[in-house]
């Protein structure tokens, strides 16, 4: 209990004294009693919570400012019909229309299809190189030549690829033609193979972000029970997929969810080496609406259709945070 | 270093599935290096090298990749008949502004949200790292909007703030972590002894430190290799390398000497700072899922 001292000359500074102390006895009633038992505060000085919103207001402003606000400006213009000049309301004119636009609904299945291509081919690879890595000598020099695709900027990684596909000057044409699996088309500029051709490129700059989530997931594996499994006969196949993978599936989840937001993130390099054709053929949505938006500047149109777009990343980032917490609980 | 496989029979088909991976291994590094190298002696070559082929099919006639004699017009150009320096100096500025605002503002934040519980912090969180992982398109839609009529776009101040909109929860998100493994009884201590709360908090700072620079870097890096913000936000009066190396395209004259010169300068310096900052570089990349 608080003692409110009687010679205290301002009554509602003891008020104001009580009723804090209250609020806060009633607070830590109100936890349950897990979490007051297995986590002890070490430090419970008055008022020790308003000093931390001081360091973090400033932050919380700028990205108020950059992100929240944006966020209802983008809703308000999803709503309108604007364009370099300024708007007007058309309420969910925007909206019905991306019901009938072909392009858009085109666009998520373009944008599927990508991102299952490019994850397919991402974990597989990136696994499998992670396993050959790990039972590797050298294992800290691959990682490093590994790293250095990612730190290429997409755009700048998209021309250099615009030269290697190049119809009548590109290596990788000549290499692809050599073996015998193209003919003379331009690997760009015909529909078949230009999504193939953008998969590709992210594939060679992004399964190493697998391999070293898969790394390290593969550290993690116990050899106690790999040994047990193996002294009782099993094949290494079969302990790969009996006790490795089930230990790796959480990690490869990350990396998952990671890419498939990247996916939506990042189309530097899809723009610079197709920008959305030929045709409509590797206009995935992202694209799509870097057309609408910042090609015509129908920036409501755009709005709308970013709009949806932000809708499923934040239900995947929800996934994400989901998976990103699981063993941090697990430790505690 | 943890033990090798310690049951290891040598069977014919270890052996073979040995040779399999080595092979794998090759390949795959060749597949990952083989831009890197085209595009490094592509720069020096000299237009009519740089399309010579072989025949197809003519696999022995690989060896005309590498006739040519070194020239280093492609960089001189760079710098006479365009002007990539000014392009460098914006994409430092842009880069570097915003990774230090970012990390300065982030690490308070982070510390703080690691320090400090209540209600709802969990959505707080949310929301930041969703605004890291929002598409760029998406989010440049009504930044470009508020930007216009604030007279940013443009702008090296606009493009640092369009660059802090992914960097800034990306440094919150990641210095957390790192604040989280300090243990709070440090501080407790210094305040014991009579620190106030912030010379209780600077005395953690040279735990943090190491960290905290390698993710300077890290937000330079993802800002250096920007092409979106750069290209709308940035247009004009802002151009950085990404989006300079990419006007070198035009339809009807594409340098590519140029355009691989102008790859290797702005691949080259964040190659060499990744490598500075290797240890970090994995748990950056994976934000936080793995730490080396």
């Amino acid at each position: 209990m608080t003692d409110v001292s009687p010679i205290s000359a301002n009554p509602r500074a003891v008020a104001a004294q009580i009723f804090r102390a209250r609020a806060h006895s009633a607070e830590v009633e109100a936890r349950p009693q897990s979490e007051i038992t297995n986590r002890p505060r070490s430090f419970n000085p008055p008022m020790p919570k308003r000093y931390y919103y001081y360091l973090m207001a400033p932050a919380i402003a700028i990205l108020a400012f950059i992100s929240l606000y944006p966020f209802f400006w983008l809703i308000v213009m999803s709503l309108q019909d604007v364009d370099i000049g300024g708007g007007e309301w058309v309420g969910f004119k925007n909206y019905v229309k991306l019901f009938s636009d072909g392009r858009f609904l085109d666009g998520w299945w373009l944008l599927a299809q990508y991102s299952v291509m490019c994850l397919g081919l991402q974990v597989g690879l990136g696994v499998l190189l992670a396993v050959v890595v790990n039972s590797s000598k050298y294992e800290k020099y691959l990682v490093t030549a590994l790293l250095m695709p990612m730190m290429m900027a997409p755009a700048v990684a998209g021309l250099l690829w615009l030269f290697l596909y190049n119809g009548t000057f590109g290596w990788y044409h000549w290499i692809l033609q050599s073996v015998g699996i193209l003919d003379n088309a331009s690997i760009l500029a015909s529909a078949n193979t230009a999504m193939y051709a953008i998969v590709l490129v992210d594939v060679w700059q992004w399964t190493p972000l697998i391999t070293i989530i898969a790394l390290a997931g593969l550290k993690r594996v116990p050899r106690d029970q790999l040994e047990a499994n193996m002294v009782d006969g099993a094949s290494p196949l079969r302990n790969f997929f009996a006790i490795t993978m089930p230990n790796l599936y959480p990690v490869l989840l990350i990396a998952v969810l990671l890419r498939f937001m990247d996916n939506f993130r990042f189309i530097d390099s899809v723009l610079v080496l197709t920008g959305g054709g030929p045709g409509s053929a590797t206009k995935i949505l992202p694209v799509y609406l870097f057309e609408v938006a910042f090609k015509f500047f129908k920036l409501g149109r755009g709005a709308a259709i970013a709009l949806t777009l932000l809708i499923v990343t934040i239900i995947l980032g929800k996934l994400l945070v989901r998976v990103f917490e699981k063993p941090q609980n697990e430790k505690g | 270093m943890a033990s090798r496989d310690v049951v290891s029979y040598d069977t014919p088909l270890s052996r073979a599935l040995k040779v399999l991976a080595g092979l794998f291994l090759a390949l795959y590094l060749v597949w990952t290096l083989l831009p890197f190298f085209v595009m490094f002696v592509s720069s020096f070559k000299d237009l009519l090298e740089a399309f010579k082929l072989p025949a197809v099919g003519d696999w022995a006639g690989i060896t005309v990749f590498f006739e040519f004699t070194p020239t280093f017009k492609h960089y001189t150009s760079l710098f006479t008949e365009n002007s990539f320096g000014t392009y460098i100096l914006n994409s430092l500025i842009a880069a570097g502004g915003s990774a230090v605002i970012s990390v300065i503002f982030g690490s308070l934040a982070a510390y703080s949200l690691s320090r400090v519980d209540f209600r709802g912090k969990q959505d707080l969180f949310f929301w930041i790292i969703s605004t890291r992982m929002a598409p760029v398109v998406a989010v440049m839609v009504p930044l470009y909007a508020i930007f216009r009529s604030l007279d940013l776009v443009g702008t090296l101040p606009g493009l640092i703030l369009a660059y802090t909109t992914f960097n800034l929860p990306f440094a919150i998100w990641i210095l957390k972590g790192f604040f989280d493994n300090v243990p709070f009884a440090i501080e407790e201590a210094q305040m014991v002894d009579g620190s106030t709360r912030f010379q209780a908090f600077r005395s953690i700072l040279p735990l943090v430190a190491p960290g905290i620079g390698a993710f300077v870097v890290l937000c330079i890096l993802f800002a250096w290799n920007d092409f979106l913000f750069a290209a709308i936000i940035g247009s004009g009066g802002a151009k950085t390398l990404p989006v300079a190396t990419r006007e070198l395209v035009q339809p009807q004259n594409i340098q590519w000497g140029s355009i691989m010169a102008a790859g290797v300068v702005t691949t080259a310096p964040m190659m060499l700072l990744g490598l500075v900052i290797r240890k970090y570089l994995v748990t950056g990349l994976t934000m936080g899922a793995v730490k080396e």
